[in-house]
């Protein structure tokens, strides 16, 4: 193994491009470690290597991260997959704390093991979806799962598309699918003008932001598609794939059929939150920010020492927001590691910090309108899949809690939702709300354990060439 | 108003005791921290191998065998989709097949019908077995649970025969009043004549309320899962040592264990998998069944497994207190589980039991030397 | 129908998946289920298979499996790959690559 580094950046997204570079330009050792073949994240997400995208306005906010990523001499490992993750505050009792272990899958399958004095997760989000009957057809997808289609891949989900979901990602990827030229059949917002209306003023603390929304909805009244506002996904319908999507007011109502041959829908974005249930770090329930969300401090320090979150990770703000974080926590980790003395550190923080907050006012707004609508969750029809990997019904869910789960880690047990290969994430928001109608909230039904790997790991990978003498096989139990 | 009797600890042991004596017409308290077989009982591997059980608890781990495949008979329909099939245990080296040898001799001895076969008959017998087999242990009698179940399976047989189920609710001490047991937890003080211990690797906390020095180590033991993969093995699998479990599940999912260790305490529980350990089990399981090389692991975790200094059960009266008992730190305790609390029922009841307790004296003794 | 709407169906149905104004790597041949397709190299796999009309990917225990996150985290798009269990959303297509349900 290398000499361990000073600051490891998991996630090549804004926050993580920003808190590697603020690191390393400041003298540190830094690796940041990213699964896709190009830093950007979901937002700034890079096209394919070879590929050459007509630029935007977050291409080219991207791009300038990216520029002094590279310019800061921070290692950059792309395509790595981090599957685990230990030491820290994780030995025996008593033992003092030791370097951060990384074990990650590179692009060329020979699994490596780094090891840092600090660790920066900037692991994003991914997305909410609470299903409705016909979820699982092939031609739903995400909406966050559409502007990567769209914005890095160049591909159309479809022809004739209907949006559906909340928060401002509707709009955008509305607005792309027409000028990628798309149909799009329809937008079903579940947020009522109301809602918007109330959102208006933090949007005012980012005026590019508010005009560049603006922008999209006079293109999709230009183009005359139907923007329901209030309205909600009660079913997509066809043989085999997607076909028609029912929408319907959500007070009620009769209800509109729109045939298609894609549905993007999206219900929020969710903190990902799995490597700082790994390491026990101090979480709380925080629904206008996303969900489950690890404690922080005002420099993004997590419960753990030496251990930082910076990103929506550590509760949805945007992408907007998200820089002047992951430079907060860099420069935590740089004053924590004794690289930066206290007045030093006061001095650096002062930028960002007040950055953050204003960035942060806008986006605070947005997941507001992204936060989890209770009234879909009741909606889940009995016989409706919530568990896709292991096809658990809300039916099931309901039963096991009828038979006394009362958390998420025994629900786990009684029923197997979220014990297949996502680990939860795409069942997780709805399989909790369940839990916690009958327990009196999402605090009481708790979270799902954090369990390693991280992702699914090809065995291949985690056992590489050995021979039988190899192994150290412990000594025999006794007989 | 106070109970019978009132049950530490709601594992396999505290259930299945709680539920005999319930229905022995006993008023029952079970009490735990957490959940109902949310520790070891609801995360351990599920094997009813007698090729990993001790020698000694062959006999009790067969009773216990018949009684988990019966599950839902005496269960109220609750059970743990408890499979039956046969086991085999493996030697790859000339020294891991003497270990076999002596070992099958033993657990041939106690009971458990395993005969000694060569490789090629064990690949008859499973076929996605490696070629590099020279000698195994087969026996017919073999079998794997989903632990995960396990809660789920008596908590209505529990309510139905009237046992006062209190989940979520710890037992900070234990307190003796004219003659009775004042258990002090999270919500208030609840009496009992008498009280069992059944806490697992807590177990020597507990024994303390009691004024009993009784040391229990605790295992960090590793689990391993793969995603749903096709059929590549229809045994119970295990090695000459011991140290791997691997059966498939109806579901498709391969479970890897064996009690590799990982990082964790009592207090603290599992934290975090040793990545060192975590490779050399799956590579054990891999040179075993070379077909789960194309698998992908999904999950890895920990369960806590007590264990006592002769590494031999802890079941029976605890000397020099009336009416009070203990229960736990089997090795394998998850295979004999439901039997030993059957058995410690009736002791408590005031029967004779069917098969010998093991009382802690020895232990005690021990610690005392 | 009006003049606006004919042109629409028009450009429809002549249009590709693939968004016109993004310079793309030189396409080449995989196979998928034994039918061969193509696709720039790079794209990711389950960019490649919706743009060929491909969206059922294999069977789950409870629905259908298809691409779905895109960002490889909900595991629906899980496929073999040169014999070997791969996300298509997160696996770049490369000439000749062999691909199968998992």
């Amino acid at each position: 193994m290398t000499h361990p580094y000073d600051v490891a950046v998991l996630g090549a997204g804004p926050a993580g491009m920003a808190a590697a570079t603020e690191a390393a330009r400041r003298g540190a050792k830094v690796v940041l470690l990213e699964e896709s073949p190009a830093p950007g994240g979901q937002v700034y997400r890079a096209a394919p290597p070879g590929f050459v995208v007509p630029p935007d306005a977050d291409r080219r906010a991207g791009d300038a991260l990216r520029a002094a990523l590279a310019a800061s001499g921070a290692e950059l490992r792309l395509g790595h997959r981090v599957w685990g993750l230990g030491g820290g505050p994780l030995v025996r009792q008593g033992e003092a704390p030791v370097p951060f272990r990384i074990d990650a899958l590179p692009p060329d399958g020979e699994p490596v093991t780094l090891e840092a004095r600090a660790l920066v997760l900037c692991a994003g989000t991914h997305e909410r979806i609470i299903p409705f009957p016909g979820w699982t057809l092939p031609g739903v997808i995400g909406l966050a799962a559409a502007t990567i289609l769209l914005k890095a891949q160049g591909v159309l989900p479809g022809r004739r598309v209907v949006v559906a979901g909340a928060g401002p990602l509707l709009y955008a990827v509305a607005a792309k699918l027409l000028k990628a030229g798309s149909e799009v059949a329809a937008i079903a917002d579940l947020a009522t003008r109301g809602e918007w209306a109330r959102a208006m003023p933090a949007l005012l603390a980012r005026p590019d932001l508010l005009a560049r929304g603006l922008a999209w909805r006079a293109a999709l009244a230009t183009n005359g598609v139907p923007v329901l506002q209030a309205h909600a996904v009660i079913a997509a319908e066809g043989v085999g794939a997607v076909e028609r999507v029912r929408v319907q007011p959500i007070s009620g109502g009769a209800a509109e059929s729109f045939d298609c041959d894609a549905l993007c829908i999206g219900h929020g974005l969710v903190p990902a939150t799995e490597a700082t249930r790994v390491f026990r770090a101090a979480h709380r329930y925080a629904r206008e920010s996303g969900g489950w969300v690890p404690v922080l401090d005002a420099d993004r320090r997590v419960s753990v020492p030496l251990l930082y979150v910076a990103g929506d990770g550590g509760g949805v703000r945007g992408a907007a927001a998200a820089p002047a974080a992951g430079r907060l926590a860099a420069l935590a980790a740089l004053r924590d590691l004794g690289v930066l003395d206290g007045r030093a550190h006061a001095r650096a923080r002062r930028r960002p910090a007040l950055e953050q907050w204003r960035a942060a006012q806008a986006g605070q707004a947005m997941a507001r309108m992204m936060a989890l609508r209770p009234a879909l969750v009741d909606a889940i029809a009995p016989e409706t899949v919530v568990c896709r990997c292991e096809g658990v019904t809300r039916a099931e869910i309901e039963t096991a809690l009828d038979d006394g789960a009362t958390e998420m880690n025994q629900l786990k047990q009684f029923t197997r939702c979220g014990m297949g290969p996502c680990q939860g994430r795409l069942c997780g928001e709805a399989a909790a709300e369940l839990v916690a109608r009958r327990v009196g909230g999402r605090e009481r039904a708790g979270f799902a354990t954090g369990r390693l790997p991280l992702r699914p790991v090809p065995m291949e990978a985690v056992l590489g060439e050995f021979d039988y003498a190899d192994i150290p096989v412990p000594a025999p139990a006794p007989l | 108003m106070a109970f019978d009797v009132a049950i530490v600890g709601a594992g396999v042991m505290g259930c299945s005791t709680a539920l005999h004596l319930a229905r022995a017409g006993m008023r029952v308290a079970l009490l735990d921290r957490g959940a109902i077989c949310r520790e070891a009982s609801g995360v351990n591997a599920g094997t009813l191998t007698m090729q990993m059980t001790r020698a000694a608890l062959i006999p009790y781990a067969l009773r216990a065998h018949e009684m988990w495949l019966r599950m839902a008979e005496w269960c109220d329909g609750g059970h743990v989709l408890a499979v039956a099939c046969p086991g085999l245990s493996v030697a790859f080296t000339e020294r891991e097949a003497a270990m076999l040898e002596e070992r099958a001799k033993a657990r041939r001895a106690a009971g458990a019908p395993i005969e000694l076969i060569s490789g090629g008959q064990a690949m008859e017998i499973e076929p996605g077995l490696s070629d590099r087999v020279l000698l195994a242990g087969h026996c017919p009698i073999d079998g794997f649970t989903s632990a995960y179940l396990t809660g789920r399976a008596f908590r209505p047989a529990l309510l139905n025969a009237g046992v006062a189920l209190f989940e979520n609710r710890a037992v900070w001490g234990v307190d003796r009043e004219a003659g009775r047991f004042v258990l002090e937890t999270e919500t208030g003080p609840l009496q009992a004549k008498r009280i069992v211990l059944a806490g697992g690797v807590w177990l020597e906390e507990m024994a303390g309320w009691l004024g009993v020095r009784l040391p229990i180590k605790v295992l960090i033991n590793q689990l391993v899962v793969t995603e749903r993969i096709r059929p590549v093995m229809r045994t119970v699998l295990g090695v000459a040592s011991g140290l791997l479990s691997l059966k498939q599940y109806a579901n498709g999912t391969v479970l890897i264990g064996g009690g590799w260790q990982g990082i964790g305490d009592r207090q603290r529980g599992g934290l975090a998998v040793r990545a060192e350990n975590f490779r050399g089990n799956v590579r054990l399981a891999a040179h075993t069944i070379p077909a789960l090389r194309d698998a992908r692991v999904v999950r890895a975790w920990l369960g806590l497994e007590a264990e006592t200094a002769d590494a031999l059960p802890a079941i029976g009266p605890i000397p020099g207190v009336d009416n009070a008992w203990i229960i736990g730190s089997v090795h394998s305790g998850y295979t004999s589980g439901p039997y030993f609390g059957k058995l410690l029922a009736q002791a408590v009841a005031g029967e004779a039991p069917e098969m010998p307790l093991f009382p802690i004296d020895r232990l005690l003794a021990m610690e005392a030397a | 129908m009006d003049a606006r709407a004919a042109r629409t169906i028009l450009s429809v149905v002549r249009a590709s998946m693939r968004i016109a104004g993004v310079e793309r790597p030189t396409e080449v041949a995989f196979s998928f289920a034994g039918q061969e397709l193509r696709a720039p190299v790079g794209e990711s796999l389950a960019a490649a298979l919706i743009v060929a009309g491909v969206r059922r990917l294999g069977e789950g225990p409870g629905s259908p499996r298809a691409a779905f996150c895109m960002m490889g985290t909900c595991q629906q798009c899980l496929l073999r790959v040169d014999g070997r269990l791969a996300q298509a959303c997160i696996t770049p297509v490369r000439a000749g690559m062999v691909v199968t349900e998992a």
